[in-house]
């Protein structure tokens, strides 16, 4: 059974990548326009110890970025949750971040923060903190009030409460916003590259290759790209099961039994 | 040992304009055994939350060894009519629920949970997550946790509820047993006259609009009480008085 699960997926991308290939071959595609998947495979085979450094570069910054983005996120959402002013001031603040078009606003943040790293974790940051703040937000408005009375009637103070009542009743929506923000946080990287980088990147050499009608190498460096995502994606499923087992086991592991 | 364990005194609930509760007063004795019956929203539970210091009453005053606990939480042990089991703890996490917010869960009260655990039938469930219990487990496990919570006084708002009538029956000679042996105050609440009778030192009915103590009924059954108690012509006049007291209000 979990040899079919784990198969399923592969056989997907297997599937996509021999229709896309047929294509390619059937319709007489040129290179430029269309490379077949095994062209962007020799594309990433020939240029890969130069592309591994790159996407080490792009990694690096989403997963800053994501780590910033998702930590202020979540202190955010607990502020908020807690102190009603803050709510009321600062969920406004939080949609327009959203309306504003990230693209539009990396030039100007290039001028303020320079052409480093900086620029890149703010637009990862604002791409990947606005799920996390309004999913964690839900959980924590969302817990059941007797539970929390149940806590209080045992004379606990806001603190235990906090701790063992409240937080643990965030970690799904969290692993939700967390997912969302793996998948999203390598696009802001790229966009960051685009418009604030001297630094070189998986995005800023995608823009290279494509003015040189490189369209194999570019699609190389989405592939990567995409894996990285893909990967932070999946990591995040993991991290999620282990951090609560409540949600798909009826026991709990062994090595946490106490 | 027979003085005054708790005594609620002139205790009066608005909620707004609403008067959920009017002025009510009892005195319970220590290790005593007082059951409340009444229709929904006659203001039992808002009593209750009085008690555990939840509720700060309006008017009037809540003590406890002659202690003023109005609106001060953490004195008595408190199983909600909801079993409120924390989806993320299993069976001996919610049992040492209590120890883990007022300090540390040691190992000892792990196996002390275990033990409970083990002794009432959830043995092989200590380290089952609630949501693989049924409810009738689920809510022993909340009268456990109420039980691990080592507190004199225990308020328990409709503890059985959810079980199935011979597991309620088990159900209830276990508490008495448990009563008979740690010497608690129990403070119970049911919806079930036979319930109430048959538990009872003292059986208080309460009537709505707004909540009050309408009468209190001695029930001077002898002890231990087996099932053959529930037969014993006593029961049946005690049961029958109470019932009339609350049929009684209805009609008028
Ligand atoms: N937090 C609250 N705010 C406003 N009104 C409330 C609140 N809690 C209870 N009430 C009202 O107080 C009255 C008594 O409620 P309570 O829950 O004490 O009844 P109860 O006797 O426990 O009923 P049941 O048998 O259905 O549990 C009801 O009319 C209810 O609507
Ligand atoms: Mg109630």
């Amino acid at each position: 059974m979990k040899a079919v699960r784990l198969a399923t997926p592969l056989f997907a991308v297997l599937l996509v990548a021999a229709v896309w290939q047929l294509a390619v071959s059937v319709f007489k595609v040129p290179a430029y326009v269309l490379p077949s998947p095994s062209q962007t495979w020799s594309a990433l085979g020939d240029d890969w110890t130069n592309i591994r450094s790159l996407a080490a570069q792009t990694l690096y910054e989403s997963a800053i970025g994501f780590l910033v983005g998702a930590g202020i996120g979540f202190a955010l959402a607990v502020a908020m949750a807690h102190v009603k002013i803050a709510h009321r001031v600062l969920y406004p603040i939080l949609i327009a971040t959203q309306a504003v078009p990230i693209v539009a606003i990396a030039a100007p943040l290039v001028i303020i923060l320079g052409y480093g790293l900086a620029p890149k974790l703010v637009i990862v940051g604002l791409i990947v903190f606005f799920p996390v703040v309004v999913n964690v937000l839900d959980g924590l408005s969302g817990i059941d009030a007797g539970m929390v009375n149940l806590a209080r009637s045992m004379g606990a103070g806001p603190v235990k409460i906090f701790l063992l009542i409240r937080l643990p009743a965030t970690l799904s929506p969290l692993f939700s916003a967390l997912k969302l923000g793996a998948a999203y946080a390598v696009t802001g990287a790229v966009i960051g590259e685009w418009t604030a980088s001297i630094t070189p990147g998986l995005g800023k050499d995608l823009l290279l290759k494509n003015s040189r009608l490189d369209t194999a190498g570019v699609y190389a460096d989405v592939l990567l790209l995409t894996a990285i995502g893909i990967g932070g994606f999946l990591l995040m499923t993991i991290l999620e099961r282990v951090a609560t087992p409540w949600r798909t086991r009826s026991t709990a592991r062994r090595w946490f039994r106490r | 040992m027979t003085d005054t364990k708790l005594t609620i005194d002139g205790v009066e609930v608005r909620f707004g304009e609403a008067l959920a509760l009017a002025e009510t007063g009892l005195e319970v004795k220590n290790g005593e055994f007082i059951t409340f019956v009444g229709p929904s929203g006659c203001g039992k539970t808002t009593l209750m939350n009085v008690v555990a210091g939840l509720q700060r009453p309006t008017s009037g005053r809540v003590l406890m060894d002659g202690q003023d606990i109005s609106g001060r939480p953490g004195h008595v042990g408190y199983m909600f009519q909801k079993d409120l089991l924390v989806p993320w703890r299993t069976v001996t996490g919610n049992i040492v629920l209590g120890a883990a917010l007022t300090g540390r869960a040691t190992n000892a009260d792990r196996a002390d949970a275990r033990e409970l655990a083990r002794r009432y039938g959830l043995g092989d469930f200590v380290d089952h997550y609630p949501h693989a219990l049924s409810g009738g487990m689920r809510q022993r496990v909340a009268l456990m946790r109420t039980l691990a919570f080592h507190k004199d006084v225990l308020l328990l708002d409709e503890p059985f509820g959810a079980l199935d009538a011979q597991t309620r029956l088990e159900m209830q000679q276990w508490l008495l047993q448990v009563w008979a042996d740690s010497g608690r105050t129990v403070l119970f609440i049911t919806h079930d006259v036979d319930e109430a009778v048959f538990l009872a030192d003292r059986v208080v009915v309460m009537s709505p609009r707004p909540g009050r103590i309408q009468a209190i009924h001695d029930v001077g059954l002898p002890r231990p009480r087996t099932v053959d108690t529930l037969l014993t012509p006593d029961f049946m006049e005690l049961k029958s008085q109470v019932l009339a007291g609350l049929y009684h209000h209805m009609e008028g």
